[in-house]
């Protein structure tokens, strides 16, 4: 009888049992799907590696590699000056990431640029360009700048010349192929009224195609060194990380992946000229272009790839090396005691938050040099690719 | 086949929870810590512990090697008068090697019985746990198994305290209903949402020798940039590792969106002859997660994922001694679309590259050795992760009532 009973009291329990064991059957195969809507797909051969997502191209210029090469004949070509005395690669260099190892270089007319000239290194992931201008979101409208802009003068064209620069290159038997290969939609790209429309649209296609993600760092051999400055660079004490972020080491960056921007500028504590956070005119960054008192010294923080190639720096190039750079911020900005622009830029009150002093000996600073120097893509300054087209040494640029 | 399940799941006659209404007009004050001793951890240093397939966040840290407080509580609670009383708990749940040791207020708050001493209707307010999943409600101390479930850990963060007010009818007939609004406090939800509540109904039923009872429930939470606050969601601190050793930084990744989530759970307890007893305790979840992804870089895909996932346990008890398993599973289906989806599938946790499904199977051996104090034995096989991980554990629960006496349990009302 006892039996019988206990039998009937574990039968219930491995029914239910059962029915939980069924249970487990009715769960599907886990799955996650995936649709990027065509972001990386483009007429070009960007050649990133995968986990870069590709640039933002914009609509009315897509990339093409008849473009990218019309634009590197072109930025390599002095005619495109008002006197025929610089190109683009004048003050941006490939052997120097473009830039010009100069602290601020000279235009077509010798008048001195009041700001460095910087890298054009993953100029496509920028969400702004130049040093400070917010509105300025393409490369073909911040081209129209040195060719066309007067102050400072730079290539030097205007309405008196523009016409006779033109025909110089319209006289150029290369390009009367070049223009047709890249603009194919159009019956004669280089004589018709789009013709400068084209030369920027190439030169931005060049510019856009400048890319560099070949380094020590990026294939992880990073020396024992350099991986002592990595540290530094990412940790809460100097907050490098901040403000030179992500895969392009800027928080300026955007992509293809990204729906909406927040422009960043930053006043590193530099200037501090009459004790209430003034920088020198014409230099004032954000604030030359918004007004705002508050903008006063904000500038982009750019891409430290290729950084060790870009001596001088800062916006006006005041500071030498990149030990210097280091100091500063460890100072939580710069004392200068004597002219030009003399003032506590430790001291200024529209100075970034992630600018505080820290403490740093010089053996950390040689490290985090050494993380710095890693980010140099060698391949990048050595890239055929990239180089001077031209084998003519009278359409090549010979400027110093 | 979803409606078959249910089918099942109700088919099933749940155990006791922590809900907590002081019977006695003078001052209680109970208190338990849960100590346990595992193998091995979940992930290894300078990792985090994301199941694939899933977005994480609230207490879910995974278990680590060594011993660990899993949890301690100190529960005050008083019968004010004939119809209002008030408790206070505060305590600390285990996990993180940043956050093992914060004590936090669990508990503050105050009800009114309406109608008659024991019910029918009672009103809360204050913070506290939600009631609508007895499993959820249930502290480390309560449970025969050391880990919470699984699908505690991933759809609800482990545990729920968050501040509201409950009303709710109260085992009349053994039946309880009633309703929850919250403030959003806790994950899925975030105080910035507006639409944070659930629903609840349970029954139970008691005969000379069995005991069933059952339940269902619905919760709704909405989140406005939701973080995952287990490593990241306020200023991101860059892991420093050792010389040699690789310390990734979390990536940031948030949910804005809705996530509704229903639950059934059930249990049934048999005593087949004196000294015996033999149960199995169940709950299935289903969660629907519909918003946008998106970081601090300014990237976003939207996302539908559609989880499923539960738990049962079967055991068997003489005298002082319980025995059982707990078999635990987790299916995930995810779609997001955007630009940054496949980034934000990553950096989210929602990828699941080889398709996994999360499971993990413990059997667990508890003696109540002293009324106050029960030792217990577990041995997990965790395939939450793609890489299955075998671990034991041995741990020690005191659990007991300090004032007005040092005897068992508390003469509160326990659920």
């Amino acid at each position: 009888m006892r039996k019988h009973y206990l039998g009937a009291g574990f039968r219930r329990p491995a029914l239910i049992a059962a029915y939980l064991i069924m249970l487990t059957g009715c769960l599907e195969q886990s799955q996650t799907t995936v649709d990027d809507q065509g972001a990386r797909v483009s007429g070009f051969d960007w050649g990133l590696p995968e986990h870069i997502p590709l640039p933002r191209e914009p609509e009315d210029n897509p990339m093409t590699e008849e473009k990218f090469q019309l634009g590197r004949h072109l930025f390599y070509d002095s005619r495109l000056s008002s006197n025929g005395t610089i190109s683009c690669s004048s003050c941006h260099q490939q052997e120097n990431a473009f830039s010009d190892g100069q602290a601020q270089p000279a235009g077509a007319t010798g008048e001195r640029h009041s700001r460095n000239s910087q890298a054009l290194v993953n100029v496509a992931w920028n969400n702004t360009l130049t040093w400070a201008n917010p509105s300025l979101g393409t490369i073909e409208k911040q081209i129209m700048i040195p060719l066309f802009g007067d102050d400072p003068i730079e290539h030097g064209l205007n309405e008196g010349n523009h016409e006779q620069v033109l025909r110089s290159l319209q006289a150029e038997p290369v390009y009367a192929s070049l223009f047709a290969e890249a603009f194919p939609g159009q019956s004669d790209p280089l004589f018709s009224d789009q013709a400068w429309d084209n030369v920027v649209k190439a030169l931005a296609s060049f510019v856009r195609g400048l890319i560099s993600f070949d380094s020590d760092f990026d294939r992880g051999g990073l020396s024992a060194e350099a991986l002592r400055g990595e540290r530094l660079f990412n940790s809460e004490r100097l907050e490098c990380f901040h403000c030179h972020a992500g895969y392009n080491f800027t928080d300026a960056t955007t992509d293809r992946l990204t729906s909406f921007n927040t422009l960043l500028f930053h006043n590193t504590g530099l200037y501090n000229i009459d004790g209430l956070g003034a920088y020198p005119e014409p230099n004032t960054g954000r604030h030359e272009v918004t007004g705002k008192a508050s903008h006063m010294g904000q500038f982009r923080a750019p891409s430290l790839r290729n950084v060790a190639l870009t001596a001088p720096y800062n916006h006006d190039g005041s500071v030498d090396t990149l030990e210097n750079v280091i100091r500063n911020y460890a100072a939580g900005g710069r004392l200068r005691v004597s002219p030009p622009y003399p003032g506590d830029g430790r001291m200024n009150p529209y100075k970034d938050g992630f600018i505080v002093s820290f403490s740093i000996t010089e053996s950390e600073i040689q490290d985090l040099v050494a993380f710095l120097e890693s980010l140099t893509d060698q391949a990048f300054i050595s890239n055929p690719r990239f180089s001077n087209p031209w084998t003519d040494n009278s359409n090549k640029d010979l400027s110093p | 086949m979803i409606r078959f399940c249910v089918l099942l799941v109700l088919l099933l006659p749940v155990t006791g929870y922590a809900h907590y209404i002081p019977e006695d007009a003078q001052l209680e004050v109970n208190a338990s810590v849960v100590a346990t001793w595992r193998s091995a951890s979940v992930v290894d240093e300078y990792e985090f512990w994301q199941i694939p397939g899933t977005m994480m966040g609230g207490h879910a840290w995974p278990q680590e090697k060594g011993v660990s407080v899993d949890e301690a509580t100190l529960t005050l609670g008083s019968r004010i008068n004939e119809r209002m009383f008030g408790v206070i708990e505060i305590g600390s749940h285990g996990g993180g090697d940043d956050h093992s040791d914060e004590v936090e207020l669990q508990h503050a708050y105050i009800g009114y019985v309406c109608c008659d001493s024991a019910g029918p209707w009672v009103l809360e307010a204050g913070k506290m746990s939600a009631v609508f999943s007895p499993a959820l409600a249930s502290h480390a101390a309560d449970r025969w198994i050391s880990d919470s479930p699984l699908v505690n850990d991933v759809f609800f963060g482990r545990d729920f305290h968050d501040e509201g007010v409950r009303f709710w009818w109260h085992e009349t007939a053994g039946v309880s209903a009633g309703a929850e609004v919250w403030r959003g406090k806790a994950y899925p939800a975030t105080d910035t949402g507006d639409n944070n509540w659930d629903v609840f109904a349970r029954y139970q039923w008691q005969g000379e020798r069995l005991t069933l009872s059952g339940g269902g429930w619905f919760y709704r939470a909405s989140a406005s940039s939701r973080a995952d606050h287990r490593y990241g969601g306020t200023h991101i601190h860059t892991p420093v590792a050792p010389p040699g050793v690789t310390a990734t930084l979390f990536p940031d990744t948030r949910f804005t969106g809705d996530t509704d989530i229903a639950g059934l759970h059930a249990a049934f307890r048999y005593n087949p002859q004196p000294h015996w007893q033999l149960g199995v305790e169940a709950e299935l979840m289903q969660m629907d997660m519909d918003g946008i992804l998106h970081d601090s870089t300014g990237r976003q895909a939207g996302v539908d994922s559609d989880q499923i996932g539960g738990w049962v346990q079967p055991y068997l008890q003489w005298r002082r001694h319980t025995m059982g398993l707990r078999g635990e599973w987790l299916s995930t289906d995810n779609h997001l679309v955007g630009a940054a989806a496949p980034v934000l599938a990553t950096d989210s946790g929602l990828a699941n590259p080889q398709d996994h499904d999360p499971e993990r199977y413990t059997a667990f051996w508890h003696w109540q050795w002293r009324d106050n104090l029960a030792l217990r034995t577990e041995v997990t096989e965790d395939r939450t992760l793609p890489e299955s991980d075998l671990r034991w554990s041995v741990g020690v629960v005191w659990s007991g009532g300090l004032w007005p006496s040092a005897s068992g349990a508390s003469a509160g009302h326990q659920h």
